[in-house]
């Protein structure tokens, strides 16, 4: 067993520990905190696979912005205990039953992938001049893939565009050693922009919907505003509150974008 | 030549090496974060017109070690009303994530010692920018749940102040780091060093490298931005209840991140470890001048903060908010597009 073999068993167990904890822990901060565990683990699971660019993303995006929100919201909030859902005898039922389906369908799924060992692997050359990206090599560095040359150094040439960009990557598998040599942004970014690029767009496309969607609803319509404003200015003002200040510096002028009004643009 | 060796030693190392390297590193950054704190002191009594602690051994050089002894037999309160995991938790993550990002920062360049590439950081990893910026975001928990565990309304305010900020310019940090990353080609420090061969990337991106140490201000919570700690109205915010050692962790981590920052500010922007008066160097004599270099650059940026911190007043909220996402932010998407236009235009030509 290598090390590598070690730290998958953790991470995995850590993982499985954590998602069970999301749905056990009787406090929502813990759940959430549970769920940030589950991400952590499975960005060390994509870095024992060579993913680096993935689970750097991976902690970044879901761990720290994602999660960061809510709990945010759950500690603002402060919601009670709520019932493990251990008790409720029909959630743990149908929760097993999903568990055992989900189960079976991914092992029947491994069990019909076939590992295409004939196919060539892509060497430093096929990588280099199937990825648009890599149009520059650089003279004189032959064992190293490094598809982008030192800044100033006048050997760089650049090299006729590969003619069949996407196509000459179908089917040919990636290696750790190579992806590492040529970079791990690089070798992701020239797959989603050639072989996957159709998903990839429709993607930011959803996320753009949503978006606009988020911009939509928070937004006031001018009629409303527009009345809302008459009212109050029919209704005389309200006095203020004695004694209810927090004082100076605490509570920030109502024009202060206040703190859980950031969520939004985040 | 250092730059060809970069690239035939990525992947598993000596297990050794690395824990050598570790223990180099954990205890650099622990001392380093203790002297940054007598620093501190001594700066801010130069600027006021005093002398500073002098005391402790000659020119209070010992002042940090009576610190930590004081730190440690502190009594550790903790307030009755606290959720007990996160409490104990939060210090720990703190200290923890501070340190864990430093594990990537090349002190120098990859040398050859005897036909082994000796990589002068930790971890070589391919996409080191966004490994530093992961771990600093994981850092945004250990402040939020410390405040909120405490279970005070103070330590509340100062938590909720600190996670809107570091979310905030988390983005405009990130967007003003493109423009570095678009130039070097690579997400890998020591080639981002090594693309500054000819010209410092802050001549040639002035606008990210004033954004980034900006961001980098607030980010660690330093004063024109310090809001969430502000002692003067919310007694030192986040980490009121915290006393004795898990205070001290909280403190530790507040200065290895400001050492963090100097020192990714240092490879980014400023040529890292790559001499200003030409030397070549290939041994590991020549790496260790280059940490030299390194370190010195980093020094002259945690003096600057130094210096803004006891020279410039607090920020009030609502203007840190402005400035964040209404002028770094904006400004940060015209560098990236700037940047871009010109990189695509000479590629063109």
């Amino acid at each position: 067993m290598t090390q590598a073999d070690i730290l998958i068993y953790i991470a995995g167990a850590l993982a499985v520990v954590s998602a069970a904890g999301v749905v056990m822990s009787s406090q929502p901060i813990y759940s959430a905190l549970s769920l940030v565990g589950n991400m952590v683990s499975l960005a060390v699971l994509f870095l024992l696979l060579n993913a680096q660019f993935l689970a750097a993303v991976q902690v970044i995006v879901y761990a720290g912005a994602v999660m960061v929100l809510f709990v945010f919201i759950i500690a603002l909030l402060s919601p009670g205990r709520e019932d493990s859902p251990l008790r409720d005898r029909r959630a743990l039922i149908g929760g097993a039953a999903i568990v055992y389906v989900t189960v079976q369908i991914f092992v029947l799924a491994t069990n019909g992938t076939t590992y295409k060992k004939g196919l060539p692997t892509a060497t430093c050359a096929t990588i280099r001049e199937a990825v648009p990206a890599y149009r520059l090599i650089q003279a004189g560095q032959p064992a190293s893939c490094n598809p982008f040359p030192l800044h100033g150094n006048e050997n760089a040439v650049p090299i006729a565009q590969a003619n069949n960009s996407a196509a000459g990557l179908n089917g040919v598998l990636f290696f750790p050693d190579d992806v590492n040599r040529v970079g791990n942004v690089q070798v992701t970014g020239g797959q989603l922009f050639t072989t996957f690029v159709l998903p990839f767009e429709i993607t930011s496309l959803l996320l753009l919907v949503a978006a606009v969607g988020a911009v939509y609803l928070t937004r006031r319509s001018p009629g409303r505003e527009r009345a809302e404003q008459a009212r109050a200015s029919r209704r005389p003002p309200l006095p203020a509150p004695a004694g209810e200040s927090l004082g100076p510096g605490v509570a920030a002028s109502p024009k202060a974008p206040a703190a859980t009004g950031e969520p939004e643009s985040a | 030549m250092i730059a060809d060796l970069a690239h035939f030693s990525i992947g598993p190392d000596y297990w050794w090496v690395v824990l050598i390297k570790g223990v180099i590193v954990l205890g650099f950054l622990a001392t380093a974060a203790a002297y940054l704190t007598l620093a501190e002191r001594k700066v801010s009594a130069h600027i006021q017109l005093r002398i500073g602690p002098n005391r402790v051994g000659p020119f209070g050089l010992l002042q940090p070690a009576a610190d930590a002894v004081k730190l440690l037999f502190k009594e550790n309160t903790a307030p009755a009303g606290r959720d007990k995991l996160l409490f104990w938790l939060a210090p720990a993550l703190m200290a923890g994530a501070a340190i864990l990002a430093y594990a990537v920062i090349p002190l120098s360049g990859t040398t050859n010692v005897n036909g082994y590439a000796l990589h002068w950081n930790m971890a070589h990893v391919n996409v080191a920018l966004l490994y530093v910026l992961a771990i600093t975001a994981l850092g945004v928990y250990a402040i939020f749940l410390g405040g909120w565990a405490a279970n005070n309304k103070y330590s509340l305010l100062g938590a909720l102040r600190s996670s809107a900020q570091l979310i905030s310019y988390e983005m405009a940090v990130a967007f003003a780091l493109i423009g570095v990353v678009i130039l070097a080609h690579s997400l890998d420090l020591e080639e981002i060093v090594n693309a500054q061969q000819h010209a410092w990337f802050i001549v040639m991106q002035p606008l990210a490298g004033l954004l980034y140490f900006v961001g980098a201000l607030a980010e660690t919570n330093r004063l024109p931005f310090d809001l969430p700690e502000a002692e003067t109205e919310l007694i030192a915010g986040y980490h009121t209840e915290y006393s004795s050692m898990r205070f001290g962790f909280y403190f530790l981590g507040e200065y290895v991140n400001m050492v963090t920052v100097c020192s990714l500010a240092t490879a980014l922007f400023l040529g890292g470890w790559l001499p200003l008066i030409p030397w070549i160097h290939s041994d590991w004599l020549g790496g260790l001048v280059g940490v030299m270099w390194f370190l010195g650059k980093a020094s002259i940026l945690l003096f600057l903060m130094m210096w803004i911190r006891w020279t410039l007043p607090r920020l009030r909220y609502d203007r840190l908010m402005n400035l964040g996402w209404k002028v770094l932010l904006p400004l940060g998407l015209l560098n990236i597009v700037i940047t871009g236009s010109v990189v695509a235009a000479r590629a063109a030509s």
